[in-house]
């Protein structure tokens, strides 16, 4: 789903790289990071790591689950989702259609999307291929209005 | 926020719910490549809400559903 940070005096250089180290070991490593992971890259605690994060989390940079651990690093999602995504020699979930392109908007390559339509269930396959999708019949359904995203954006 | 086979796969799926808002995947792949390419970006910052909203209109999501705040 879409984030729609705060402003960006909220975040200090140092948040943005905590930011920054956390998105690119999620890509390197495939999967959240942990925060012991991040301590190591960052040289610095996993307590500090998680309080960073949590900052992160209340600037919508990223979406923490209530123990802290890493639930989005939007478009990516930590969670098995209904959202799937081969791109970059992986696969990844996604937090919901939008952000399934968005994986291959942010890794800049082509991929496959593997999704499956709400009403009938049958499976859809999406190609992106030189950044267009292969369907273009496929249609987007957005519920929730804009300024209600983040109200549950689990549920968005 | 999902993909449909079609309008009336989304008219069924609502089951009579007031409707969001349906664009084309074209239209939401271009959408997506706005909002998120410079996720990976060292020089990454974090995008205010005018910036986005700005991305909606230059797309042509205007109107109140698209209204980020």
């Amino acid at each position: 789903m879409p984030t729609l940070e705060a402003p960006r005096d909220v975040l200090d250089d140092a948040d943005i790289r905590l930011r920054n180290t956390t998105y690119a070991l999620f890509v390197s490593l495939g999967r959240a990071p942990r925060a012991e992971e991040v301590a190591d890259v960052e040289r610095s605690t996993p307590a500090v790591v998680e309080t960073g994060w949590r900052r992160l989390h209340e600037a919508r940079a990223l979406v923490l689950y209530a123990g802290g651990d890493i639930r989005m690093a939007n478009p990516f999602s930590a969670a098995p989702t209904a959202h799937r995504v081969r791109a970059g020699g992986r696969w990844w979930f996604a937090n919901c259609a939008w952000d399934a392109f968005g994986i291959c908007a942010a890794l800049g390559v082509d991929g496959d999307i593997e999704s499956s339509c709400p009403d009938c269930g049958e499976a859809i396959h999406v190609e992106v291929r030189d950044q267009e999708p292969s369907d273009p019949s496929l249609l987007f359904h957005c519920l929730v209005p804009a300024a209600a995203w983040w109200d549950d954006i689990g549920f968005t | 926020m999902n993909l449909f086979r079609s309008e009336e796969h989304v008219d069924r799926w609502l089951g009579g719910r007031p409707p969001g808002a349906t664009i084309s995947v074209t239209e939401l792949n271009e959408l997506a490549r706005a909002w998120w390419d410079d996720r990976l970006s060292p020089t990454w910052r974090p995008h205010s809400l005018e910036q986005n909203q700005a991305i909606l209109e230059r797309l042509g999501l205007t109107g109140e559903f698209w209204r980020l705040g």
